[in-house]
C-alpha cells in the first residue's frame, strides 16, 4: 500500500502577504529571522526578559502605596532588563553572524549574486532592529507600568526607549565592523575579546545613562545646554555609526568593486558636519578652552579615524588607475586614502588655528592648537613609512600599517615619561617633545618657551609625510619593475 | 568565439608573482580541467574569472565582454563554487536555496520553479528540510552546486569540487557535471584527483608556479607529453596455482637477462617491471609494443604460466607528472 500524501494546507490571504512582504524586503532579513527563531538565545532571553520584568512589577505593584512615586525605580529596573539584552544580547548575536559570513567567506558568495555589501550589512542591521522592537513590544507594557506608579512622565519613558533604539544601532554598527576586521584566526580571537569589552561598556554607559535620564529629566530637559550637548552627541553617534558601517561595507568589498567611496565620503562629511556643529556651538558663547578643547578632539578622532581610512593593500592605487579620475579621492588606493586623511587634518588644522588667531587667546592655548594637527600628521606619515619596512605579503599592508601606529601611539606615549623618570622628570620637555599626550600638555604649560618644540613637532611631521608620500606612491602607484 | 577567453593573465603579490601570463580558452558544453599541484596558482586564475581579484596584468574575456573590466555584467554569467563549501549550517536545504534564489533577485513563483529544479537535478528533493549541518559532504557539496546553478549561469567554477568526497560522491558528482556541459554550460574544474578528472574532462590546462605548461584537448596534452616518457610500466600476472619461490627467481632472472629491463618484482602472482631507454630518448608507442612482445615471448618461451601481459598507457597523471617538476612557490 503507498503512504498517502502529506496534506498541504493552502496558503491563506496572510500566507501569500507575508510571501509578498517577505519578496520585498532585504533577503538577509529573511535569512537572519528565519535562523534567529530558531535559536535557543533568542527564547532564553526573551523568556528571561518577560519573567524577570514580570516579578519586578510584582514586586512594585505589592509594595506601592497611595502618594508614593516609585515609577522612577521601576523604570530604571526595567530598562536594566531590557538593556541588557538590546545593548549587549543583541549587538553581540549581530557580531557572531558576521564573523561567521566572514569565517567561512560566505559574504563572497553574498556578493557575487550582486547583493553587495551595503545591502548584506544593511540586512544585518535590519534584523537586529526587527529582534530589538520584538523585545522592546515585549518590554513595552511594563515601561509604562512604570508611568502608573508616578515619579516618571510619558515624555521621559518615550525618550529613553527612542534612544535606547538609536544605541543599539550604534552597538550594532559597532560589533559588525569589528567583525569585519578579522583577517587570521589570532586576530578574529582577539577581537572577540575586544567587542565582548566594548558591549559590557556598552551596556553600562547605556543603562547608566537612561538612570540619569531617568533622575534628572526635568531639569536636563529645561536646559539649552543640555540639549546643545545631546543634539552633538547623538550627531556624533549617527555620524561615527554611518562611518563604521561604510568601512565594513568596503572591507565586504571586491577588489574589483570602488570600494573606497563610502567611507571616504562618510569621514569628510562628518568631519565637517562635526566642525560646522562645533563652530555653530562655539560661535554662542566663544569660550576660548572651547576652543583649544575642540581642537585637540578634533585632532584625535582624525588621528583614530585617519588610520582606518588610509590603510589599504599597497598597489590598489595601481590597479583602479587605468580607468580615468586618476587622482579622485573617492577611488581605492592607500596613497589616495592617505592623502584624503592629510588634506582633512591640514584643513580642519588651519580652521582652528584661523579661529584661535581671532580670539583673545593666550600664547600657550595657541601654541596647543597649532601643534595638535602637527602629531596627527606625524604619527599618521610615519606608521605608513614604518610599517613599510616590514618584510610582509602586500595585502597584509592595512593591519600591519594599524598595529605599527598602535605600537608607536604607545611607545610614543609611554617610552618618554619612562625615560626622563630615569634620567630626570618624567614630563622632561626635550624627551617628550614627540609625545602627543605629554608634549602637548608641556606645550601648554610653558607659553613661549614651547615653541621651539611646535616646530620641532611641524618638522617631524613634514619629514614623516613626505617620505609617506614617497614609498606610497613607489609601492602603490609606480608599475612594478 | 570562446565562451571563455584568459588572456596573458598575471597575478603579483608583492614580490611573489602568483600567476605568470596564462592564456587558455574554454567552448560552451566544454569541460575544463585545471590542473596543478598546490600553490600553482590554479585558486587565484579562478578568482580572477570569478570577478573576485583583479589580476595585475591581461584579461578575460567571458562572451566576448572583459570580466575585469566589467564584472558587474560578467557575475550573472558566472556559478562559482570555492573549495569551501560555504553552507549556513543552521538553515534547511530548502531554506538555503530559497534565501541564495532571493538574493538573486529571483521572486515569487519564479523562485520557487527554480528552487524546485535545482533540487531535482541535483537530487536534493528528499533532503530539503534536513538542517545543512546534518547533511554528508557529498551531500553539502551538492547543496554547494546546486546554489551556483540557480541562476542559470554559463560558466561554472568549481574548484577542487571531488575534494574529500567518497568514491560514490564522486561518481555522482561526475554524472553531475555531464548533465550541465550536456546543456551547454562550460565547467571549468579544479582538482588534484587526476584519474577523476581524466574521465570527465574535454580539454585541460596543466599549471605550475604560476605558469601554464600544457593547454589543449586530453588528447593531445597526452599525444604531445607520451613523446617525453622515455620509460614504460609494464604488469603481468602469472597462474596463481603455479606461484612459488622458484618460479618467483625463475622470473626475476629471466627478466634481468632481458635488454631494456629494469625494477623487476614478483609479488605473488602478480609481476612489475620496467622497460626503459636511455635517458633523453622518447618511449614511442610503436618501441614499447615492440618490447613489450620481446619480453612476453621469452617468458612464454621459458615456460612461465603468463594469464595478462599489459603495459599501463599514459594517461593524465603521467602527462602532468612528465611536465611538471614538483616546484612550488
Amino acid at each position: 500500500m503507498t503512504p498517502a500524501p502529506p496534506v498541504v494546507r493552502a496558503p491563506d490571504v496572510f500566507d501569500r502577504w507575508g510571501e509578498a512582504l517577505a519578496d520585498k524586503v532585504n533577503p538577509i532579513i529573511v535569512k537572519e529571522v528565519r535562523q534567529g527563531l530558531r535559536t535557543r538565545v533568542f527564547w532564553v532571553f526573551f523568556s528571561l526578559m518577560l519573567v524577570a520584568c514580570l516579578f519586578i512589577s510584582l514586586g512594585f505593584f505589592g509594595t506601592a502605596e497611595v502618594g508614593t512615586t516609585s515609577g522612577e525605580a521601576a523604570f530604571i529596573s526595567f530598562f536594566v532588563c531590557l538593556g541588557g539584552v538590546q545593548f549587549f544580547v543583541i549587538p553581540y548575536s549581530a557580531y557572531r553572524s558576521m564573523a561567521r559570513e566572514t569565517e567561512e567567506e560566505t559574504w563572497v558568495l553574498l556578493t557575487l549574486t550582486g547583493l553587495g555589501p551595503r545591502r548584506i550589512l544593511s540586512g544585518k542591521l535590519g534584523s537586529s532592529v526587527l529582534q530589538g522592537s520584538l523585545y522592546a513590544s515585549a518590554a513595552a507594557p511594563f515601561l509604562l507600568f512604570s508611568y502608573y506608579l508616578n515619579g516618571i512622565d510619558l515624555p521621559t519613558i518615550v525618550v529613553g526607549v527612542v534612544a535606547a533604539v538609536a544605541y543599539q544601532v550604534f552597538l550594532v554598527s559597532v560589533s559588525i565592523s569589528v567583525a569585519t576586521l578579522a583577517e587570521s584566526r589570532i586576530v578574529r580571537a582577539m577581537l572577540h575579546f575586544v567587542v565582548l569589552g566594548l558591549l559590557l561598556f556598552g551596556v553600562s554607559t547605556g543603562i547608566g545613562l537612561s538612570s540619569g535620564l531617568a533622575e534628572m529629566a526635568r531639569r536636563m530637559l529645561a536646559s539649552g545646554t543640555f540639549w546643545l550637548v545631546t543634539s552633538a552627541v547623538v550627531l556624533g553617534l549617527v555620524s561615527t555609526a554611518v562611518l563604521l558601517f561604510e568601512t565594513a561595507a568596503a572591507r565586504l568589498s571586491l577588489a574589483t568593486e570602488e570600494y573606497a567611496r563610502g567611507p571616504r565620503l562618510a569621514f569628510v562629511t562628518q568631519v565637517t558636519g562635526l566642525f560646522g556643529y562645533f563652530l555653530w556651538g562655539w560661535t554662542m558663547g566663544t569660550d576660548a578652552d572651547v576652543l583649544v578643547v575642540g581642537a585637540v578632539v578634533c585632532a584625535a578622532y582624525l588621528l583614530f579615524a585617519g588610520v582606518m581610512l588610509m590603510t589599504d593593500r599597497d598597489g590598489m592605487s595601481r590597479s583602479h588607475w587605468v580607468d580615468g579620475a586618476r587622482w579622485s579621492l573617492l577611488k581605492p588606493g592607500a596613497l589616495r586614502g592617505y592623502t584624503c586623511v592629510v588634506l582633512a587634518v591640514v584643513v580642519v588644522g588651519g580652521l582652528f588655528i584661523g579661529l584661535a588667531e581671532r580670539t583673545s587667546l593666550g600664547v600657550q592655548e595657541r601654541l596647543v592648537v597649532l601643534a595638535s594637527p602637527a602629531f596627527v600628521l606625524l604619527y599618521l606619515g610615519a606608521s605608513n613609512v614604518i610599517a613599510r619596512w616590514v618584510p610582509r605579503l602586500a595585502n597584509q599592508t592595512p593591519a600591519v600599517v594599524r598595529l605599527t601606529f598602535l605600537a608607536l601611539v604607545v611607545v610614543g606615549c609611554g617610552l618618554p615619561p619612562l625615560a626622563g623618570q630615569i634620567i630626570s622628570e618624567p614630563d622632561d620637555l626635550v624627551l617628550n617633545a614627540l609625545n602627543p599626550l605629554m608634549g602637548l600638555v608641556n606645550i601648554g604649560k610653558n607659553g613661549l618657551e614651547g615653541t621651539p618644540f611646535v616646530a620641532f613637532v611641524w618638522a617631524a611631521a613634514r619629514v614623516a609625510t613626505t617620505w609617506a608620500f614617497v614609498s606610497l606612491r613607489r609601492l602603490d602607484v609606480e608599475p612594478r619593475a | 568565439m570562446s565562451l571563455l577567453s584568459v588572456k596573458n593573465l598575471t597575478r603579483s603579490y608583492g614580490s611573489l608573482q602568483a600567476v605568470k601570463d596564462v592564456s587558455f580558452e574554454c567552448e560552451a558544453g566544454q569541460i575544463l580541467g585545471f590542473i596543478g599541484p598546490n600553490g600553482a596558482g590554479k585558486s587565484t586564475t579562478m578568482r580572477i574569472i570569478a570577478t573576485l581579484d583583479v589580476p595585475s596584468g591581461g584579461d578575460v574575456l567571458l562572451d566576448g565582454e572583459s570580466v575585469v573590466a566589467r564584472p558587474d555584467q560578467a557575475r550573472p554569467l558566472i556559478g562559482y563554487m570555492p573549495d569551501r563549501y560555504g553552507t549556513y549550517e543552521d538553515m534547511t536545504v530548502f531554506e538555503f536555496l530559497d534565501f541564495f534564489a532571493r538574493a538573486y533577485q529571483l521572486r515569487g513563483a519564479e523562485r520557487k520553479a527554480r528552487v524546485d529544479s535545482v533540487m531535482e537535478f541535483t537530487g536534493l528533493a528528499a533532503l530539503q528540510h534536513k538542517l545543512t549541518s546534518a547533511l554528508s559532504k557529498g551531500m553539502k557539496q551538492r547543496v554547494a552546486l546546486g546554489r551556483t546553478l540557480l541562476h542559470d549561469p554559463k560558466l561554472l567554477i568549481l574548484d577542487e569540487p571531488a575534494d574529500g568526497l567518497d568514491p560514490r560522491a564522486r561518481i555522482e558528482l561526475r554524472e553531475l557535471l555531464r548533465a550541465l556541459a550536456q546543456q551547454g554550460k562550460a565547467v571549468l574544474i579544479s582538482s588534484h584527483i587526476l584519474t577523476e578528472l581524466a574521465e570527465i574532462i574535454d580539454t585541460c590546462a596543466i599549471i605550475e608556479q604560476g605558469q601554464l605548461l600544457a593547454t589543449g584537448t586530453v588528447q593531445d596534452v597526452l599525444a604531445k607529453t607520451a613523446g617525453v616518457s622515455s620509460s614504460v610500466e609494464v604488469e603481468a600476472r602469472v597462474l596463481p596455482s603455479a606461484v612459488n619461490d622458484a618460479l618467483a627467481k625463475k622470473i626475476e632472472r629471466l627478466l634481468l637477462e632481458q635488454p631494456q629491463v629494469s625494477a623487476p618484482s614478483v609479488s605473488g602472482e602478480l609481476v612489475r617491471f620496467t622497460l626503459g631507454l636511455a635517458p633523453g630518448s622518447a618511449a614511442t608507442a610503436e618501441w614499447s609494443q615492440q618490447a613489450s612482445v620481446r619480453v612476453l615471448r621469452a617468458l612464454v618461451a621459458a615456460e612461465v604460466p603468463v594469464v595478462s601481459f599489459t603495459s599501463r598507457e599514459h594517461d593524465l597523471e603521467d602527462a602532468f607528472m612528465s611536465v611538471t617538476r614538483g616546484r612550488v612557490q
